[in-house]
């Protein structure tokens, strides 16, 4: 299959728009980091009981976004579907940015970020998953840069040989995030199944995102992208694994509900709070109930535009999924004495509570910023996106 | 492919490959253990006595503040408590059981989780039992404070107007501290600020000792039995003891 590549124009007024509120996103971030940094965290809506916030969970989120490169290279180079090797260099390019922005988002949450460019590289702690992780990261991007460069030079073995490496090496980085929370004594962070879990949830939104991209991506320069292909990794792929995270997360919260030890916390994630209603009504209804059924359902599923519908639920669904990782772990009181009740004193003792302040959300725009720019001035730049996609025809 | 043709190519893998995997290597090559200098002896424990602890006794926390210069700004989001108390109301009302204070501080567990998580190995665990953390390595990341399952750790959410021990650093804000027993002074011969206060008051609610000394006091209260750990079950290993809990 003969397949051309071509950078994008971008002389349009809206790419130029684009850019530009882009570049002021990344400005602003800029600004809340430097202002954070010189007075404090406390500038952030994070307490002494709810440590991690809005930056650590966009961070797990953007991880899991870059498993779109995973589910590409595997499409092709483990499974040989080659109608979708055209989309091997945005994806590799996107997961390269993702993980960027996983990387930006802990380092821009950090309370002595002068010190991250060297205690880390200097004292190392191989029992720590925070020093594991950026080495997955780290490797991660590297990984990505080599095989877009054999991408771009049209090497074949070593294209096929990096596509294997990073659907193996994506696994590793999304189980390691997972490790994050799953390998810490907390009531609702430890659980054998969070990284399973994780890789699941980054699948399901990879999978979304990169429809999304694909079909925006073509619309927008008007070029001819074959229904079928986006059709095939809706209903036969991301429907799977919604189904597949939905399937993990309702043993995960069963298990946690039924045993005596964890009944009451499992009680707090599942009917404890507005994380609840974020559980219930963002996570199981709007990300995975109803892209599946959209997707499962003949009328639906084989409509691009439902299609597309149901990748945004997905991955709106995984952003909720994210920040339930986080935060109800946090605000939910670990059982210092089993039977007895702590109760205020100097410290904020019982159930913690935590509200995103505006700093953070400057932040986060912050981070889209740096990658949507790199994104959109790569297209410019480099030959990403195919000229055109079609569906092999059937034997 | 021609064998020469092979050759490049497993040559650029092999070296891509290297290049990914030396990064972990390399760091740890050049890691110190911050463990490595001490000749420290003995295990440092706490005895937390509740049955002679006074309610309205704040002398171990004040003098902890003044000793070790801990941040306080009057808002429980972000003080800094190395030692507090906290209420105790059983959940069950009718076992006839009644509301009690106990003393929190950190546990100095012999497992830390704290050390185990921290990125940097600023939080480390000394020869002689005592968890520290070095304030000049922390990078500000609080996987420390997720990891404790104890709440017993805290951030430098603002910076610290008081400095009242000049003897003792005052930390910036942006790093994660918790309760060392007063390292600094039990290497000069002596026994923590909150013990010391609490001896003056007349209370000795706190006994701090040796536990490889068989005759201290602290030895022969645990081996008295009825010393309790907070949720040894978990596996951590506290070593700090609570008579009365």
């Amino acid at each position: 299959m003969d397949v051309q590549f071509a950078k994008i124009e971008g002389k349009s007024v809206s790419y130029w728009v684009t850019v530009g509120l882009l570049a002021a996103a990344t400005v602003a971030g800029l600004v809340a980091t430097l202002v954070m940094n010189k007075h404090g965290l406390y500038l952030s809506g994070m307490t002494n009981r709810v440590p991690w916030g809005l930056q650590i969970s966009m961070a797990i989120f953007y991880i899991g976004l870059s498993a779109g490169s995973l589910v590409v290279s595997g499409l092709y180079g483990v499974f040989g579907k080659m109608e979708y090797k055209p989309f091997a260099r945005i994806a590799a390019y996107l997961a390269m940015l993702f993980l960027i922005a996983g990387l930006l988002s802990i380092f821009t949450d950090q309370g002595r970020i002068d010190r991250v460019f060297t205690k880390p590289f200097t004292y190392v702690n191989p029992t720590s998953m925070f020093s594991i992780n950026p080495a997955l990261y780290s490797g991660h991007i590297m990984i990505c840069v080599l095989y877009l460069w054999a991408l771009f030079k049209e090497k074949g073995t070593l294209t096929k040989i990096t596509s294997l490496v990073v659907v193996l090496w994506a696994i590793g980085t999304h189980t390691g995030t997972g490790a994050i929370f799953a390998f810490v004594p907390r009531e609702l962070y430890n659980s054998a199944l969070l990284p399973p879990s994780f890789v699941a949830a980054a699948m399901s939104s990879g999978a979304a995102l990169m429809i999304l991209v694909i079909v925006s991506l073509f619309r927008a320069t008007q070029r001819h992208l074959d229904d079928e292909l986006i059709i095939w990794m809706g209903r036969r792929l991301l429907s799977i694994f919604i189904v597949v995270t939905f399937y993990v997360l309702l043993i995960e919260n069963a298990h946690r509900a039924y045993l005596a030890y964890s009944h009451e916390a499992g009680l707090f994630f599942l009917f404890g709070g507005v994380h609840s209603l974020m559980f219930w009504v963002g996570l199981i209804t709007i990300g995975c109930v109803i892209p599946a059924v959209l997707l499962f359902v003949k009328k639906t599923g084989t409509s691009v535009r439902w299609t597309v519908f149901a990748s945004v639920l997905v991955v709106v669904g995984v952003l909720f999924e994210r920040f339930l990782i986080v935060i109800p772990g946090l605000i939910h009181p670990p059982e210092l004495f089993p039977g007895w009740e702590v109760t205020d004193a100097v410290l904020w003792e019982g159930v913690a509570s935590y509200s995103i302040s505006p700093l953070e959300v400057l932040q986060t725009l912050g981070v889209i910023g740096v990658i949507g720019f790199a994104f959109v001035v790569g297209l410019k730049v480099m030959p990403l996106a195919p000229t055109e996609a079609r569906a092999l025809p059937a034997k | 492919m021609d064998r020469r043709d092979f050759i490049k190519k497993g040559g650029a893998v092999v070296a891509g490959a290297t290049g990914v995997l030396s990064l972990p290597v390399l760091n740890s090559c050049t890691a110190e253990t911050a463990q490595a200098e001490s000749k420290l002896a003995g295990k440092k424990w706490m005895v937390i006595d509740l049955t002679r602890c006074r309610e309205d006794c704040t002398e171990c926390m004040d003098a902890c503040r003044q000793e070790n210069n801990v941040a306080f700004h009057g808002d429980p989001r972000w003080d800094v408590h190395w030692i507090r108390r906290a209420t105790l109301h059983p959940k069950d009302q009718s076992a006839g059981l009644e509301e009690k204070d106990v003393l929190l501080m950190c546990n100095q567990c012999d497992d830390p989780p704290c050390a185990m998580v921290c990125p940097v190995q600023a939080t480390y665990k000394r020869d002689d039992g005592i968890v520290l953390v070095d304030h000049h390595r922390c990078i500000g990341c609080r996987y420390c404070m997720i990891a404790c399952p104890y709440n017993a750790r805290f951030f430098n959410w603002k910076e610290n107007p008081d400095w009242p021990n000049k003897e003792y650093p005052r930390r910036s804000h942006g790093v994660a501290e918790s309760c060392h027993f007063c390292a600094h002074l039990i290497d000069g011969g002596g026994r923590p600020a909150c013990v010391e206060a609490c001896e003056r008051s007349g209370e000795r609610a706190l006994i701090f000792g040796d536990l490889l000394d068989p005759q201290s006091e602290v030895s022969r209260l645990v081996a008295g039995g009825g010393a309790k750990r907070i949720r040894a079950d978990l596996g951590t290993q506290p070593k700090v003891y609570y008579l009365g809990l």
